[in-house]
């Protein structure tokens, strides 16, 4: 058994490293197209450690939803947009570098002494074995309200979209 | 050395579930290529492909042979990593899902309690491969045909997912083999018949075939959006199209044609995969039939059918399914 | 709101009729002449490019090379030649040629010919890998046609 081990811990390295290229090519890209895109890869990345830690589920929900969905419409809006002109202008020069690196710099080292001085309490016990069922069960009874709460943002992101759209509109018919 | 014996099984199941996914994906296409161009035909009252091998049983293979042989053209002003990439991306998600159907009782690759699930988000990559292959070519028609195709799986998921939830409700489950196993005295099409409607409609439209051929019009688009795509690149988004006209196909027998049931055979908990793939393929029929018989539909009539009927009948179907399961 | 169900109706209705006719065509026999191994009678009303006819008579052509034909060629790819001979009437024809390659088949020489020497040939099969197969020699044709 102790070959599935390696292979198990293959396969986390191997989605840690997809994360973290996925991130940087969102980041770093200066192609509005390409940054999208590596978000995709990145949940995917995600969507890969959900798996290892052994919900299938939350994995394919990912994968649903954040690529299957929310990409492809991030996706549709950049090719809506005019892209190729972005590459002629540098974000990251001078004062900018200067300022970029040390947001990320005071970031990095606030969240880096938190973690240092933090006692971590050990993770609680796996419950239920992550099926459909057991997690079905637990976010409609006992976290329900947080559940519900959810889904309120989603409710406000849909009047949000309709009303910019209506705005939209009206505009044009001016 | 112990250990690797005992997981020399697991191996060997892993190794063979790889092979016989990539035999289906390229079987299929091989025997769908050929059907839809011989159906095409006689539908037209021409003998369609006759002249490679017997009545051009051939055709396919040579086919293939010429499409490996051919240049990988890149168009100067494409995005060259997106142009190459967009039809593996088309291509490589088909074999997960082969992966979770249940051909018979015995054969399957592996029973997750999330299969349905998987196919779907699987099932999802292609837009995305179809918007980066768009995207890429750096193209009008290519851009124009990814936009189509973008707006038409998103609408038709609904209607697609809404008809599905509507038997996950009444078997309870996710799991392709227990919904395939919960329809043993009738099958859901018979409890189900608008859903399957409504699934049959929503799965021409998300394997992109006529009459929803609209990301590759060609009176309009040339080729959409792999008009810029030649050699084996091209085979790949065929392939893939394919491929996922088998997967969807399949689902469709899982949910509402019982699976593998049928007249009992010798050995039925492998046989059971004959009667699967007969199902399958008369649906894939049905497909190649429908395609070469309705005229291309307008995109406001294609987005108007989705979002006035398809969605409101899933919706009212998926109802009377919720009321029924609670009073029975 | 009745227009909505109707339409529904008429429009499913449509499309079974729609299924019905060309699963009826699946079952039909073919139309289609495989070309390369059935050929069709072609019309005799087929104009292809120019051809001497032969005369029965004589079992030779009929033409006087007068050069008619060739000037009133409008694409100039008509040369007709002739030599004076021993014991004939006139010129003897000893060079016709077509350059099909200029033919716009409009049908002048044939037209203008004062002894219905030329018509139109039946050859429809013409394809060649250099322009030279096409500077077609029209006397050879009949000698090999006769």
């Amino acid at each position: 058994m102790i070959v599935f081990q390696y292979i198990a811990e293959a396969l986390f390295y191997a989605f840690m490293i997809l994360t973290f290229l996925g991130g940087f090519m969102a980041v770093r890209s200066r192609m509005l197209m390409h940054a999208v895109l590596g978000l995709a890869v990145a949940l995917i990345g995600v969507a890969g450690l959900y798996f290892h830690l052994g919900s299938p589920f939350l994995a394919t929900m990912q994968v649903l939803i954040y690529v299957g969905a929310v990409c492809i419409m991030i996706v549709l809006g950049v090719m809506l947009g005019n892209t190729p002109d972005q590459l002629t202008t540098k974000n990251f020069s001078g004062r900018n570098l200067l300022l970029a690196l040390s947001a990320c710099a005071t970031g990095f080292f606030t969240l880096f002494i938190t973690i240092q001085q933090t006692k971590f309490a050990p993770a609680a016990q796996m419950v239920g074995d992550m099926s459909i069922r057991f997690v079905g069960e637990n976010l409609l009874y006992k976290y329900c309200l947080a559940f519900e709460l959810i889904s309120v943002i989603l409710l406000t992101a849909i009047i949000g979209a309709i009303i910019l759209a209506r705005g939209g509109r009206e505009e044009v018919a001016k | 050395m112990e250990t690797f014996y005992s997981i020399l099984p697991e191996l060997i199941r892993i190794v063979i579930c790889a092979a016989c996914g990539a035999i289906i994906v390229f079987g299929n296409a091989l025997v769908m290529g050929y059907a839809e161009r011989k159906l095409a035909g006689h539908i037209m009252l021409r003998p369609g492909p006759m002249e490679v091998g017997f009545h051009g049983i051939l055709q396919l293979v040579v086919d293939g042979l010429k499409l490996m042989g051919k240049q990988l053209v890149v168009p100067a002003q494409a995005d060259k990593p997106l142009f190459m990439i967009a039809p593996l991306l088309a291509f490589a998600p088909v074999f997960v899902p082969l992966l979770v159907l249940p051909f018979s009782e015995k054969i399957q690759g592996f029973d997750l309690d999330v299969g349905l699930l998987l196919i779907l988000a699987f099932a999802s990559l292609n837009v995305l491969a179809i918007l980066i292959g768009g995207w890429g070519s750096n193209n009008k028609y290519s851009l124009f045909g990814a936009f189509r195709s973008v707006a038409q799986n998103v609408a038709y998921e609904i209607p697609m997912l809404i008809s599905l939830l509507a038997i996950v409700f009444m078997t309870n489950t996710f799991s392709l083999r227990d919904i395939a196993a919960a329809q043993s005295p009738v099958w859901f099409v018979v409890l189900q018949p608008l859903a399957f409607l409504i699934y049959i409609v929503a799965m021409v439209a998300e394997t992109n075939r006529a009459p929803f051929d609209l990301p590759e019009a060609e009176s309009e688009l040339t080729a959409g959006f792999h008009t810029e795509y030649s050699g084996m690149s091209f085979s790949l988004f065929v392939l893939g199209e394919y491929a996922n006209m088998f997967i969807v196909c399949s689902i469709a027998t899982v949910f509402f044609l019982g699976g593998s049931s049928g007249i009992p055979l010798p050995y039925f908990e492998y046989s059971g995969a004959i009667w699967f793939l007969a199902k399958v393929y008369a649906l894939m029929f049905f497909l190649v039939w429908i395609r070469w018989t309705y005229p291309r539909t307008r995109f406001d009539q294609l987005m108007n059918f989705c979002w006035k009927y398809l969605i409101p009948f899933s919706l009212v179907n998926l109802l009377i399914t919720v009321v029924m399961v609670k009073l029975i | 709101m009745k227009s909505y169900f109707s339409e529904l109706f008429t429009g499913a209705w449509s499309l079974i009729i729609g299924l019905k006719v060309t699963i009826k065509a699946m079952f039909r026999p073919i139309v289609t002449v495989q070309y390369p191994r059935e050929k069709l009678e072609i019309t005799p009303n087929y104009r292809g490019h120019i051809d001497l006819v032969k005369d029965e008579e004589s079992g030779s052509h009929k033409c006087i090379t007068c050069g008619s034909c060739m000037r009133e060629c409008p694409s100039d790819c008509i040369v007709v030649d002739g030599e004076k001979r021993e014991g004939v009437k006139g010129k003897a024809l000893t060079v016709f040629t077509l350059d099909f390659t200029k033919c716009s088949l409009c049908g002048a020489c044939v037209e203008v010919c004062p002894t219905d020497a030329l018509d139109y040939s039946n050859d429809y099969e013409l394809a060649g890998f250099t322009r030279e197969e096409f500077h077609f020699d029209i006397l050879k044709r009949l000698e090999e046609r006769a």
